[in-house]
């Protein structure tokens, strides 16, 4: 592994046990059980990423994308083959989970700022900024349970952007307030892209893949089909989705 | 195996406690007379228990003691005063079995949307749960004192140190358990349910309302296997006894064979099952 690696991964499986029923769940507390249904979510799954890349995820609902970034936020763990992360990682995904909603939009800065394991110092260095961009007034001092979705998602993606990470996970779904709030938040992203910092960008649409990162990752059924420059990358998922629909038409 | 809790708690000691403070508010925020409720609830059951035991049924006035098992001469001591030593430990166990079995559930956002070291949720949680025994202790320790002077006794005594004995290790061998049930009632709902439904059961079976010492043959040592029993006793021992918790070593003994049991346990069960845990919240 070189030096600049910031993410690895190494002949990575998971599989998810389906459990025919709570019995099931219930017994499995106290026996493994046998021949379970399974689906494999990742199949050896293996790729470098280095320091101030930016790579996209595509493929099909279902192909592994969640599950991988997942993974890579340290929220989920492989049955087998090795992750290695180095460095904060932010994630653009669930952006309101880990807030209280009886707390205060201040209060729950801290608050994300603790479950991220940031100091006391830094995240009062960084509260200002969040505040300012996520344009909430004198709604911060108020219960997050008085805001709107959009308020919400503003200071989820406020905090997050704020953190300076050396990894930030974009999913592409992410819709956040009115129009011109998703202009600032895109051209925060740019910033931060700029900045340096490795972004996995995951999405269904070419444009917006091809606009932020050069190699794309193109998963197929949990497996790495193509790893490379991103018009590649393209070619061949489309390639797969135009055989697809030509196999149903017949 | 041993270090994973160990590490998950390693440097993160200040957010445990902010955590569990940040916890306390949640649950009582909003209330008008707020933290009140944290001692308006136990009151009321305590009230319920000797309504019904003092007045209701007119048997127990008192309860005779047997500190040295049966073979000894019993001593009495007043029903009320017996109970509410007995209970307020009691709150703090039901709660923590119960609530803590659930946290995992209730607090899922934290093990499927972010990256969190997962065993300190139920030590914040367990925490906030310690600051409510403690104030209701206070009240507790206040009648006590009240007690001793109305009896013409001296208010205070060295064997109420105790306290700081029996108080966290009540708190570390629930938690304990809590590292085996969380997950297992996270994993299946259904262990949960029957955590839930077994507990009004315990209390019963626990020396709270009667003195669990005044049992012969199997049941004597039924009731020493009960760890509540060893808290309960534990409490009495300290407030109302004058004896240490040395004196009797057979009790001392089980319950520490318990500790280790339970804690080994909880360590495996949290490592067996932390890993699934994202996939089946």
């Amino acid at each position: 592994m070189s030096p600049d690696t910031i993410i690895s991964f190494k002949d990575v499986s998971k599989t998810y046990i389906l459990y025919k029923n709570d019995q099931a769940r219930f017994k499995a507390l106290f026996i493994k059980p046998k021949n379970p249904k399974t689906n494999k979510a990742l199949n050896k799954v293996s790729f470098e990423i280095k320091r101030g890349e930016s790579v996209g995820v595509i493929g099909d609902n279902g192909a592994g994308k969640s599950t991988l970034l997942k993974m890579i936020t340290g929220v989920a763990f492989p049955d087998e083959g090795d992750i290695y992360v180095d460095g904060k990682v932010a994630a653009l995904l669930e952006l309101t989970a880990g807030f209280s909603p009886e707390m205060t939009g201040r209060e729950n800065i801290y608050l994300k700022g603790y479950i991220l394991g940031l100091e006391d110092s830094y995240i009062k260095e960084i509260e200002e900024n969040i505040i300012e961009f996520a344009e909430l007034g004198d709604y911060i001092d108020q219960p997050v349970r008085t805001y709107s979705s959009g308020m919400k998602l503003r200071l989820g993606f406020a905090i997050n952007v704020n953190i300076e990470p050396d990894v930030l996970v974009v999913d592409e779904a992410l819709a956040v307030g009115d129009a011109s709030f998703k202009k600032k938040c895109k051209d925060k992203i740019r910033d931060i892209i700029n900045a340096g910092t490795t972004v996995l960008y995951v999405s269904h649409s070419a444009p917006s893949v091809k606009e932020i990162c050069p190699r794309a990752i193109y998963l197929r059924k949990g497996t790495v089909i193509f790893d490379g420059p991103t018009d590649e990358a393209l070619q061949v998922y489309n390639d797969y989705k135009e055989a697809q629909k030509a196999k149903k038409k017949k | 195996m041993f270090t994973s809790i160990w590490k998950e708690h390693k440097g993160f000691g200040k957010q445990i406690f902010l955590l569990a403070k940040n916890e306390l508010i949640k649950t009582y925020k909003g209330a008008v007379i707020g933290p009140f409720w944290a001692v308006v609830k136990p009151a009321f059951t305590v009230f319920v228990y000797w309504f019904a035991f003092s007045v209701g049924i007119k048997a127990l006035r008192s309860v005779n003691v047997h500190l040295n098992g049966m073979e000894h001469e019993a001593f009495s001591i007043n029903f009320f005063t017996f109970m509410f030593v007995g209970i307020v430990p009691w709150f703090f166990i039901q709660e923590q079995i119960i609530q803590g079995s659930k946290t995992l559930r209730t607090n899922r956002q934290f093990i499927t949307k972010v990256k969190f070291p997962v065993s300190t949720i139920l030590t914040y949680t367990g925490l906030s749960r310690l600051f409510v025994h403690l104030f209701l202790f206070v009240i507790m320790y206040a009648y006590i004192i009240f007690f001793r002077v109305s009896n013409g006794m001296f208010p205070v005594s060295w064997y109420d140190l105790q306290f700081f004995f029996y108080c966290p290790l009540m708190f570390f061998f629930f938690l304990a358990l809590s590292w085996s049930t969380a997950p297992m009632s996270a994993f299946s709902k259904d262990f949960e349910s029957l955590i839930v439904s077994v507990m009004s059961g315990i209390f019963w079976l626990s020396g709270i309302m009667y003195d669990s010492y005044s049992f012969t043959g199997p049941l004597k040592w039924a009731m020493l296997l009960n760890p509540i029993n060893f808290f309960a006793n534990g409490y009495r021992n300290a407030f109302l006894y004058n004896r240490g918790f040395w004196v009797y070593k057979t009790e001392l003994v089980i319950f520490l064979a318990e500790l280790i049991g339970i804690t080994l346990l909880g360590i495996f069960n949290y490592n067996r099952l932390r890993k699934t845990l994202p996939d089946v919240l």
